[in-house]
């Protein structure tokens, strides 16, 4: 597909386009963080972040979302799914957090689908950005997730300098830009995003042999590691785990949730709603009478991780993308590629 | 889009006191032409959903030949003790069936051996009731059934038939009998009934379900008189929020309890249930 640039400074003619058919959520940097949220005017669009606090996910699959309404009427029930139809666009979503939803996107289909995430993701146009500014915790490209994108994009940026390289991954991005009038990328443009696509490698610190970590953590489930994550020690310096549970909540590969019924004052009608959970919390491996098939803080840091290079039940699904969020909010700092070299993949 | 977390309304024909704590729930789908296609195998579950409340995973423990669903509820807690509030002719939400239950193409031709414990004996009582009516599939059948006390125990009015299956043996253990109780239980673990079972191991299948510890004890027993991992299968029980492996809480070391269980061999999950 055809390739064009767009100056920074006319940005905000790309952006009215994009409103004119839908929501615009962007990057915003309200203060020292940024984070994800709806753009009304081209000054709030923060391009230029390093990550946000929480990654995109939460447009797909939200930290709370009311799935059905209930009625109760003469003792039977009747339901009503809650359907998400608005249609939104995402601007400057980097690859890593792309890579994550591509995974979601199997994980919340299969021979059960889910049709609050599909409903979302189907209504969602992706205008992805290509990273130039990793961040000091990323090893996206350890992981293949990064820091540029080839795939899972409908329109892709990446910074050229003065412009914006402006990329079509799909027929809706095509006709997003359509009679805009913007100029054909040049070979010129092109090699430029080839440099920074090297620069940018470059700038990124960590690293992790995801093959062999998925293919040795099973083998080393009584490794002297998870001793250390959970009950004393540390590893690389870190402190053990606190089980607060930030990592998955920061995580764009984490799905667990919890299911919970509200009742309105009438008690005859209400929502059903789910929200974010984590195998981190003890509650989250509770059976009855009092039993708990994770009660050791170690046994619950181990099947996060575990599942994060790829070894637990959401396989590849809900592996790690190598976005460093984790990271960056552990308490404890705990570094997830740290415990994969104590392990052995380094 | 098929919305598979939508429960189905179906009503409470009937309900059968079981024990003290534990009642049988006789369930007829409202939509007659759902019921008619639904098909099960032993040892499946579904999810029973009450709106307001929350939902709960159950085993089916028979379906009826007019296809009404038996459902056998010990009340544990939040949904269950909602359940117990419920009287006949009232509606409840029912999704499924899920999971993979026993692996019946397992038994055929082996001696095969069922251990429960308390509920454990629910997701069983379809199975038996297939070996009896398909007999000459399987070989020798040995069930070993405990509970707390006698009085604990359920689908005792079943036991008559059980017994009457040919090749067969039921055994019933219990922890204590109450003084005057005139109970023909074995005071003990089920385990302790493994030494006179007739059954040739090298041809053999095990099956066991009930409280975790009681499965690990008794897959490490049945090891030790002779069985293989790979002829034991445990089913097993974690808290499960969706029943079609999207929620993550049932996870057991790569499989979803729900959807790849929540019957598995003891060889694949050994590692991942707390060793004893
Ligand atoms: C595949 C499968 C089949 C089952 N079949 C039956 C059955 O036939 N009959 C029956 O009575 N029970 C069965 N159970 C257990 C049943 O799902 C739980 O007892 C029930 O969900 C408890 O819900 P509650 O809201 O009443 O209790 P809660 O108020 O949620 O909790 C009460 C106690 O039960 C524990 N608990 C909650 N959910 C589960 C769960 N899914 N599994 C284990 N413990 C849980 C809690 O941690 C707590 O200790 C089955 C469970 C599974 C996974």
């Amino acid at each position: 597909m055809d390739a064009y640039t767009i100056e920074k400074k006319d940005m905000k003619i790309l952006l009215k386009r994009f409103q004119e058919d839908y929501k615009v959520f962007g990057p915003i940097k309200p203060g020292l963080e940024s984070k994800f949220d709806e753009i009304k005017s081209i000054e709030q669009l923060h391009l230029d972040y390093i990550s946000t606090v929480l990654p995109p996910k939460k447009f797909f699959h939200p930290p709370k979302e009311a799935m059905f309404s209930y009625k109760i009427e003469k003792g039977r029930f009747t339901s009503k799914e809650i359907k998400q139809n608005e249609k939104i666009l995402i601007i400057g979503i980097h690859p890593c957090d792309v890579y994550a939803l591509l995974k979601l996107d199997k994980l919340f289909s299969g021979d059960f689908k889910d049709p609050y995430y599909q409903n979302r993701r189907k209504n969602c146009v992706i205008v992805a950005l290509n990273c130039v500014k990793p961040s000091e915790y990323s090893f996206c490209s350890s992981m293949n997730t990064g820091p540029f994108l080839d795939k899972g994009y409908d329109i892709l940026l990446t910074d050229i300098g003065t412009k914006y390289l402006i990329e079509l991954g799909t027929k809706t991005g095509e006709k997003l830009i359509e009679g805009l009038n913007l100029k054909k990328a040049t070979k010129d443009n092109y090699h430029e995003k080839k440099r920074r696509l090297e620069t940018s490698k470059k700038k990124i610190k960590k690293s992790m042999d995801a093959l062999k970590i998925s293919r040795i953590a099973q083998k080393n489930l009584h490794h002297e590691v998870w001793f250390d994550l959970g009950e004393c020690g540390g590893v690389a310096g870190s402190l053990p785990c606190l089980s607060c549970g930030s990592c998955t909540f920061v995580c764009p590969t984490c799905y667990c949730y919890d299911v919970y019924d509200t009742v309105d004052f009438s008690l005859k009608s209400g929502t059903r709603n789910r929200e974010l959970d984590s195998c981190q919390l003890l509650e989250y491996g509770e059976v009855a009478h009092g039993g708990n098939f994770r009660k050791d803080r170690k046994d619950r840091i181990r099947h996060w991780m575990l599942c994060k290079f790829g070894v637990a039940a959401g396989g590849s699904n809900s592996s790690c993308v190598g976005c460093g969020r984790c990271i960056r909010v552990c308490p404890s700092k705990i570094d997830i590629t740290a415990v994969a070299k104590a392990i052995g993949g380094g | 889009m098929k919305n598979d977390y939508s429960p189905h309304s179906a009503i409470i024909k009937d309900i059968i006191v079981e024990a003290h704590d534990t009642n049988t729930y006789v369930l007829e789908f409202t939509d007659k032409k759902f019921q008619k296609d639904f098909s099960w195998c032993p040892g499946q579950f579904m999810m029973l959903s009450l709106f307001g409340i929350g939902e709960s995973a159950i085993s089916i423990s028979k379906v009826g030949d007019n296809g009404s669903l038996y459902s056998t509820i010990r009340n544990v807690g939040n949904v269950t003790n909602s359940i117990f509030n419920l009287k006949k002719g009232d509606f409840i939400g029912i999704r499924g069936p899920y999971g993979l239950g026993w692996p019946v193409d397992k038994l055929r031709d082996k001696d095969v051996l069922i251990v429960a414990g308390g509920m454990g004996i629910a997701p069983f009582r379809g199975l038996i009731n297939y070996i009896k009516d398909s007999r000459k599939n399987f070989r020798r059948l040995e069930i070993l059934y405990g509970a707390r006390t006698p009085e604990d125990m359920i689908f005792r009015y079943d036991f008559k038939d059980w017994r009457k299956i040919k090749n067969s043996n039921l055994d019933l253990t219990v922890d204590e009998i109450s003084i005057g109780s005139r109970s023909s239980c074995k005071i003990g673990l089920v385990t302790s009934c493994f030494p006179s079972m007739k059954i040739h191991h090298r041809n053999a299948v095990a099956l066991i379900c009930g409280p975790e510890i009681m499965m690990r004890y008794a897959a490490k027993c049945l090891e030790t008189i002779g069985f293989k991992d790979e002829q034991i299968y445990l089913s097993l029980e974690r808290r499960m929020k969706c029943g079609i492996g999207k929620c993550g809480h049932c996870q057991v070391g790569l499989k979803y309890a729900c959807k790849d269980g929540p019957v598995f061999n003891y060889a694949e999950i050994k590692q991942f249930i707390h060793p004893l």
